[in-house]
């Protein structure tokens, strides 16, 4: 199946994200090319192994949808029929541009996907994780929207051999008067060894500093429930969860987290789950290898002390 | 200024999703969508500067419409709806095709939505919105300062941006942009008798496809067999052991 990668630029190289969809392409031999968006200059993200194409957008404007249309140029002149991006901001943007063009709604939220002779099927993950949906795609042109972290990434050795187009800007561009980079301090939650998260069991965003304190001494990322982040105690960048980031750490410690379906889509891959929640009935406990029935606000204190 | 704000009904979000042939059952009684509130919100906060009409837009199963009443009572002007057994289970590109055509019925500048459903959460409807429409998209604003101008932050990988907003475009809102207003009871009254049109299916031009063939659901069992302790002041202890056990520390 002729493919095309939607890949991103983080930090001067890919994205964990492209990855990630180039091992799985790799694994089953697809014949694919990459196309990367990005704003950052000379980015290492070339391969011996397969094209790659760097679309460079000026970090002053709103300018994805021009990308997209180079975009649809490439798959209809290509002949492409599968495109795999990542469940992103960049990645949905784009996908979502893409799909009105080429007539094809696409698949959101795969976890995985396989191919058999031309038939395509793709995963979902539903019920919080303890059920999958599988779907066949039957559109000539194929979208998938992958969630990140749904491979596993093979080393790869990245060069300088790649070609930069030019993005010539449509009149749907907006432009950015103001760009803020927020400062990242200590482990980043995509990936970071330990996580530690907070729910309204924390009863009040004071007592997020239990928190903070803890993560130091793990030398933990901060995560939190969509609760707390629609409570304005935590920026959205932070939530984990169906509508925010999945993490799989080597120790999750959810503190005050019930643990709704939709907060266990983001970390029920943790290797390893520690809970402490008041409610014995709390559904997180029934994902947790090391469940606490307390009081998190005595318990955790106590943690630090002792750590 | 025409504002189209899209507002979904959900299953209520307490009641766990059941499926049947791989669509999610929904009852008579469904609610507006939490999310959609963020965006209401906006459209509100626009109303008030620019004396703004605000069309509620709102596809799928009617039943009660006690969520597209929830979207009047926010303060929300007038309605449409459209229900169609043709738009049953509706991918993504159906949706925002529909959706299209109601903006352009309500005449909309700037049509508003939520980042995503909290039921299909497939957050793509926003930006194929503004493709049919061919309007600018400001995707994950997460702020909005209304002085001379309209000023809207963006929620980016890195941090955000900041764009003026133009006089026509699709936007959409995250969870955590604005505070939400709650009607008071002289808002639930007067939503009663706000227009509810229903539009037809022919009335729209309506080009998307079904293009997932549903195979199956299965079910994983998830269910650890791990231990579960009650704290009786020093299980600290027990879970500094484990981080060790398991060399987290």
């Amino acid at each position: 199946m002729k493919s095309l990668i939607i890949g991103e630029v983080s930090n001067g190289t890919l994205s964990s994200g492209t990855l990630e969809i180039i091992t799985k392409a790799q694994e089953n031999n697809l014949d694919f090319k990459l196309v990367v968006i990005g704003t950052e200059n000379n980015p290492k993200i070339g391969s011996d192994n397969f094209q790659v194409i760097y679309l460079e957008l000026s970090p002053d404007e709103l300018s994805l949808s021009s990308a997209a249309d180079i975009l649809v140029e490439t798959i209809k002149t290509d002949s492409i029929e599968l495109v795999l991006a990542s469940s992103t901001y960049v990645g949905r943007d784009i996908s979502g541009f893409l799909s009105v063009d080429l007539n094809s709604s696409p698949v959101a939220n795969v976890i995985n996907f396989e191919i058999n002779g031309s038939i395509l099927t793709t995963t979902n993950s539903i019920d919080g994780g303890e059920s999958e949906y599988f779907t066949n795609v039957t559109s000539d042109v194929k979208i998938l929207i992958i969630r990140p972290k749904s491979f596993e990434a093979s080393d790869m050795t990245l060069s300088e051999n790649y070609t930069t187009s030019s993005v010539e800007k449509n009149d749907l561009t907006v432009n950015v008067f103001d760009v803020f980079i927020e400062e990242k301090t200590g482990p980043q939650l995509e990936d970071s060894k330990i996580v530690i998260s907070a729910g309204r069991g924390m009863v009040d965003v004071g007592n997020l500093k239990y928190i903070e304190d803890l993560a130091g001494k793990l030398n933990a990322a901060i995560g939190g429930t969509r609760a707390i982040v629609d409570a304005g105690w935590m920026p959205y960048s932070q939530q984990v969860g169906q509508t925010g980031k999945t993490v799989k750490p080597d120790v999750y410690i959810a503190c005050g987290i019930s643990g709704a379906t939709q907060h266990q889509v983001g970390m029920k891959d943790s290797k390893y789950i520690i809970a402490i929640n008041k409610d014995e009935e709390a559904p997180i406990f029934q994902i947790a290898d090391l469940g606490i029935v307390g009081d998190t606000l005595n318990i955790i204190p106590k943690l630090i002390e002792n750590l | 200024m025409k504002i189209a704000v899209c507002a979904k009904q959900i299953p209520d979000p307490a009641i766990s999703v059941t499926y049947a042939d791989g669509k999610i059952v929904r009852p008579d009684e469904q609610v507006l969508d939490d999310t959609d509130r963020y965006g209401i919100e906006v459209a509100l906060q626009l109303k008030e500067k620019y004396d703004a009409e605000v069309t509620v837009i709102s596809m799928g199963k009617l039943g009660t419409q006690k969520g597209i009443q929830q979207a009047l009572q926010m303060g929300a002007d007038k309605a449409l709806v459209i229900e169609d057994p043709a738009l049953e289970n509706s991918n993504s590109l159906m949706t925002s095709n529909i959706l299209s055509g109601m903006a352009k019925l309500a005449e909309a500048d700037v049509v508003i939505f939520g980042t995503e459903s909290s039921d299909g959460y497939s957050g793509v409807v926003p930006q194929q919105v503004s493709r049919y429409l061919g309007l600018p998209c400001i995707s994950y604003v997460k702020g909005i300062d209304i002085s001379e101008e309209t000023e809207l932050t963006r929620q980016t990988i890195a941090g955000s941006e900041k764009v003026i907003m133009p006089n026509k475009c699709v936007i959409s809102v995250t969870a955590s942009g604005v505070e939400p207003r709650y009607p008071n009871f002289k808002d639930i009254m007067a939503a009663k008798s706000k227009e509810v049109e229903i539009v037809e299916l022919s009335s729209l031009e309506f080009t998307a496809e079904q293009n997932q063939e549903f195979v199956e659901i299965k079910s994983i069992s998830s269910n650890k067999s791990g231990e579960k302790h009650i704290d009786e002041g020093d299980s600290f202890n027990l879970i500094i052991e484990k981080l060790k056990e398991i060399k987290a520390i």
